[in-house]
């Protein structure tokens, strides 16, 4: 579902922030990427979305090889990966319900399926009873769901989490992981960045560890150190 | 299908109404320049068309004109056009007969035809137009004297100087008016430009979202473009509705005073009139495109 092919992206000619990585995620796996701060995480996640592209090497996603994609289907590429930040990235004038809708709306879907999947997913994170409330009226657990619910409404093939733990409380936290957890039960790929000790120890999942922006530590059903 | 399409421009139509509100001041700015420097192109357009209209039997070196009696007979005209082209003092001339005096008419009166109804081709006069070999005030004078007693000649024009004159006023006007709709068209996209920048500042956060879940840049951009385009269209119809509210009240002026008799002839027919106002209409629309297609490029990349 996801390959690098050493690749290294380098900034200002002099920063490797990621320093020829290889690395072949399937389809369905859930991955944790650890490391400090600067080791190459975020990186790697815009890598995958094409925010990035790469100084050198290939990135595939979804049997696609990024430097042979124009411009104009990065958009395409990008339903194709829900994404889900430490900030949420809410949009605070609307409400739940019209954030997760915008998703759909913006890349052109029609207003029936939107008034059936909204639901659907809100019900599914569990919000379905604050459909209509700000994103300000949250709490952070909760805006953290919407979020998940926005990044997971076009059913992607894969979802990518930047430190989505990373503003929450520890119980809060393993609701997040739960959630996390179910949508990977439905086939799609998660690779989470985070610096979550427990949450990683917990989970037993795949763990790349990353340091200087080079893989140090590929382990199934790893720990976080 | 026409249910996305639907739903989709309801969005577009939504998000530049919302964009619109927010900026009001910027956008009333907006609006405005577009507007003057729209009027003064349908201004100008106007002009051009009015000077050539009241000019347009002085072109090609053309100097005076006799006209004939319509009783005079063609033997009669024959000789007087051989004694013209002979002169030592004439370089061409150009035989008008009553049929084109009459289409000529035609054009005149486009916006009259009861007026028109009412002449019919024998009662106007032929004429020759005469493009002598120098143009001295003097020699024009003499010349007109020579042939003005001759029988069967009705009247001889001249007045070469004045139109002169009178032409050059109008494309000097024309030009100022040119410059100027260029420096506020210019003013105008960058107005419109800052405008748009300003509206995807505000809307930067829907912007990213927008990006992050697959929205293509001509969906992100369409509505700010549309907004663009609405600014100038809005301004070039309020240009275009000063610029013929002018006209009118040039022509009445024009009308009333006895000073300004002679401009009487400076009048733009109605399909001249409507050219220039959807020109200056098309160009709001155009200034409002490039300014926010400029913007939208600049700002929003992948």
């Amino acid at each position: 579902m996801i390959r690098f092919e050493n690749v290294t992206k380098v900034y200002k000619e002099v920063t490797h922030a990621v320093n020829d990585v290889t690395i072949n995620i399937e389809k369905g796996e859930f991955v944790f990427l650890v490391g400090q701060s600067g080791s190459g995480k975020s990186t790697i996640l815009r890598l995958i979305t094409a925010e990035e592209v790469p100084t050198g090497g290939h990135v595939h996603v979804a049997g696609k090889d990024l430097a042979r994609i124009s411009s104009r289907r990065v958009p395409y590429l990008r339903r194709n990966i829900g994404s889900v930040f430490q900030d949420f990235k809410l949009l605070p004038q609307k409400s739940v319900y019209e954030n997760v809708a915008f998703a759909l709306e913006v890349i052109g879907r029609p207003k029936n399926i939107i008034n059936t999947q909204v639901p659907t997913i809100l019900e599914l994170v569990g919000l379905a009873d604050k459909q209509r409330n700000l994103p300000n009226e949250l709490s952070g657990g909760e805006q953290q769901r919407v979020c998940i619910a926005r990044a997971f409404v076009n059913r992607p093939l894969i979802l990518l989490a930047d430190e989505p733990t990373g503003n929450l409380d520890p119980v809060t936290a393993q609701e997040i992981m739960r959630l996390l957890d179910r949508i990977n039960q439905t086939g799609t790929t998660v690779v989470m960045a985070t610096h979550d000790q427990k949450i990683v120890d917990q989970m037993r999942r795949r763990v790349v560890a990353l340091a200087h922006g080079k893989i140090v530590r590929d382990q199934q059903q790893g720990v976080y150190s | 299908m026409m249910v996305v399409i639907f739903d989709r421009l309801g969005y577009f139509f939504h998000e530049t109404w919302l964009s619109v509100r927010r900026n009001l001041t910027l956008t009333f700015a907006a609006i405005l320049t577009v507007a003057v420097g729209a009027m003064l192109v349908g201004l100008g357009l106007m002009a051009r068309s009015a000077s050539s209209n009241a000019l347009g039997r002085w072109q090609g070196g053309v100097q005076f004109e006799i006209f004939l009696q319509p009783t005079i007979s063609g033997a009669q005209i024959d000789a007087l056009g051989l004694e013209l082209r002979n002169h030592p003092d004439i370089e061409r001339i150009e035989f008008v007969t009553q049929k084109e005096a009459h289409e000529l008419l035609q054009e005149i009166l486009i916006d009259e035809p009861e007026v028109l109804e009412e002449v019919a081709p024998e009662s106007l006069p032929a004429s020759y137009r005469i493009v002598p070999r120098r143009t001295e005030g003097e020699l024009i004078e003499s010349l007109a004297a020579q042939f003005r007693e001759r029988p069967g000649v009705y009247s001889v024009e001249t007045g070469r100087q004045q139109i002169d004159a009178i032409r050059e006023w109008f494309n000097s006007f024309r030009w100022i008016v040119l410059l100027m709709s260029i420096v506020l068209s210019a003013a105008s996209v960058l107005l419109i430009f800052n405008m748009i920048r300003v509206g995807m500042f505000a809307r930067r956060r829907e912007i990213e979202v927008m990006k992050l879940v697959g929205a293509t840049n001509s969906f992100i951009r369409t509505p700010f473009i549309l907004e663009g385009m609405l600014h100038g269209l809005v301004g070039g119809v309020v240009g275009a509705v000063a610029a013929g509210a002018l006209r009118n009240h040039v022509e009445d002026l024009f009308g009333r005073s006895e000073i300004l008799a002679f401009f009487r002839s400076f009048t733009v027919s109605s399909s001249q009139f409507n050219t220039a106002i959807i020109i200056t209409i098309i160009l709001g629309v155009v200034v409002g495109a490039v300014g926010s297609a400029f913007a939208a490029s600049r700002f929003l990349d992948v």
